[in-house]
């Protein structure tokens, strides 16, 4: 018992006893610095190959894509990907997560594999497109963001009943569900609320802009469409329908796009809600993961001014992070509950053995380490915005100069605008830093 | 007690068996069914159903009876959600064509390349004249070969199906016709086992 525990200790590169912001805390701190350290991505790296590797490995991808290592940023996030891939194949009952499920009762939560949730995927596959959007290459960008497609529907598909019954609801209730037409047909308002709980406005956005630069409207329609769907109350998002409508009819517009996409700040972590309970046989403590209100972040937005300081755009808000990953949570809590009694029992009865067996001092020790092996799970993606926004505006073809503002700081950028061509300006505001690049113009057909 | 040493050791020979890696050679045309991903199996039957198929059509077989057309390689559009390396499988279908004995083909991909070759064998002064290559000689193509790879993937907790649509087509560059396409369909499903390590 001692050996096992010195031995689940010593592994730093799991959050068994070291809750998982708390580390996350050390490559997050280190974005804020502008040459990162080594030592950070180091970490992320060893710890890419252990039981929570898939979690790792998106956060180096991320990281290492903030501070301009590409190669490094696709590796991981190919390896992350491939990961998903080894967890769809995986077997229903598989021996390993027994193990894990096992040692999880007589731990904690954090002794089980990470599993990356729907939201966490179809960002990975969004960040990697962008890693080929810089570098150019528009075939890969294109797989990846069919890739985030793929996800964004299966993710979808899997929760098809709520959507269902959220639509029986709004029937009972006379809510007309054709409320949208001419441009607007065949996007449904109560579905979309209910999909703005897992799926990514933000990653539709991304491709939509990026199959109208190519002149795929199909693609690029549908894309507008399904991000309208999560938010039928912006009039960009119908200004783009419109768009790329009259695109379809052989009238695309004669001018260069720039699309901003804004990330801001890192999501908030999950928090420990936990409960000691007193019994006969001494106390006990349970502890439950949790999202506070208090602790979110606000979303600001980003305005950008031309060089003679009027105002080009500002973003919106597509993709509230801290929302998506509170409703996986809450997808999550069922099956936490269970763990959590199935957890309880087992440490009651080790305790109550120990009190009759062990002597005082076994006792004693083992009601501490009850109480300090209950740990929640607090494990998520943590250096991903806590709001993902967007904003677009056309410009006459040239180079133009122009002032991004946020109220984390400002930067002046310099950026290539070509006729019927994007440019997308990449921004992520991380504590500390306003990290910005441009992605290489895209025109022409794929 | 016993039990519990007995597991241990179980255990134990089961985590040692698991480090025990070897290499080994094996078939290249073997059936590869690691994943539902685009594989060496799927590269190898759409080469030979297109190949097949091609050296078969009548209108091709007639043009090929006295003349060997000269073709070249555009490109396959990677319209899937994989990374997948089109030019591959060009490749293998060009070289059967040419082993076939029916056609020739010119490459774009090395133009630069020639053309450096041939400034270097006119103007460098190195080269015996009357052994260097002559400018304004190369031949034609009289065919593009291009065409599309796309597929649809459906995914659920315990199934994943991919069906791959390959499609090659054979233009001819003077008149535009399309003079021969084809297209091989692959579907390909994985469903999850209940019991796995």
């Amino acid at each position: 018992m001692v050996a096992g525990l010195l031995a689940l200790s010593g592994c730093a590169t799991n959050s068994l006893f070291v809750p998982y912001p708390n580390q996350a805390q050390q490559w997050k701190a280190s974005l804020a610095t502008a040459p990162v350290t080594p030592a950070a991505t180091q970490k992320l790296e060893k710890a890419a190959s252990g039981g929570d590797g898939v979690l790792y490995l998106q956060e180096l991808g991320r990281v290492s894509q903030l501070t301009g290592q590409r190669e490094q940023s696709r590796e991981a996030f190919a390896g992350a990907i491939q990961k998903y891939d080894e967890e769809d194949a995986s077997a229903r009952i598989q021996v390993s997560s027994l193990t894990a499920s096992a040692s999880s009762l007589i731990t904690n939560d954090n002794a089980r594999g990470y599993v990356a949730p729907d939201y966490e995927r179809i960002f990975t596959h969004a960040y990697q497109a962008l890693n080929y959007w810089d570098a150019n290459d528009p075939t890969g960008t294109a797989v990846e963001l069919r890739g985030a497609a793929l996800e964004q529907r299966v993710a979808a598909d899997k929760r098809d009943k709520e959507i269902a019954k959220a639509e029986e609801a709004a029937e009972e209730n006379n809510v007309d569900l054709s409320q949208f037409d001419g441009y607007f047909q065949g996007i449904n308002a109560v579905a979309g609320e209910v999909k703005a709980s897992f799926q990514n406005a933000w990653t539709f956005y991304l491709s939509a802009l990026f199959w109208e630069a190519h002149g795929e409207y199909n693609d690029a329609l549908v894309d507008y469409k399904k991000a309208l769907e999560i938010h039928p109350e912006l009039d960009m998002l119908k200004e783009d329908v419109e768009r790329v409508s009259n695109a379809m009819k052989g009238r695309p517009a004669d001018e260069g796009m720039v699309a901003v996409l804004y990330e801001q700040g890192f999501v908030q972590a999950r928090e420990e809600f936990s409960l000691p309970i007193p019994t006969v046989h001494g106390i006990f403590s349970v502890a439950f993961p949790t999202y506070s209100l208090t602790s979110k972040p606000r979303p600001n937005s980003l305005r950008v001014l031309d060089s003679a300081s009027q105002p080009l755009g500002e973003t919106v808000v597509l993709a509230d992070v801290g929302a998506l990953a509170a409703k996986d949570l809450k997808e999550r809590l069922p099956g936490m509950l269970v763990r959590q009694t199935l957890r309880a029992t087992a440490k009651y009865n080790l305790q109550k053995k120990a009190n009759d067996d062990f002597g005082p001092l076994g006792a004693f020790a083992t009601q501490l380490y009850n109480l300090v092996s209950e740990q929640a799970d607090r494990r998520s993606w943590l250096t991903l915005p806590a709001y993902a926004q967007a904003t677009r505006f056309s410009l006459p073809q040239g180079k133009h100069t122009l002032v991004l503002s946020t109220p984390g700081g400002n930067a002046t950028l310099t950026v290539p605008v070509v006729n019927r061509g994007l440019t997308v300006i990449h921004v992520a505001a991380v504590p500390g830093q306003l990290i910005t690049r441009v992605l290489p113009v895209q025109e022409g057909p794929l | 007690m016993l039990r519990v040493l007995s597991m241990l050791l179980l255990g134990s020979a089961l985590a040692l068996s698991g480090c025990a890696s070897k290499v080994d050679y094996g078939d290249a045309q073997a059936r590869e069914t690691v994943n539902t991903d685009f594989g060496s199996t799927d590269l190898q039957m759409i080469a030979a159903k297109m190949v097949d198929d091609m050296m078969v059509f009548p209108p091709i077989v007639q043009m090929t009876q006295n003349r060997r057309p000269v073709v070249f390689v555009d490109r396959i559009k990677n319209k899937t959600t994989e990374h997948v390396d089109t030019e591959s499988i060009t490749d293998t279908i060009q070289s059967k064509l040419i082993n076939s004995g029916k056609f020739r083909f010119v490459d774009m991909s090395v133009v630069d390349r020639v053309r450096q070759q041939l400034d270097y064998q006119s103007d460098s002064g190195l080269v015996d004249p009357s052994t260097a290559a002559a400018m304004g000689r190369q031949i034609g193509a009289e065919m593009m070969m291009y065409g599309n790879f796309s597929s649809i993937v459906k995914r659920d907790g315990s199934t994943k199906d991919v069906y791959y649509k390959f499609t090659l087509k054979l233009l001819n560059i003077q008149t535009g016709i399309i003079e021969w396409t084809n297209e091989k369909e692959i579907r390909k499903t994985r469903s999850k086992s209940l019991f796995g390590l």
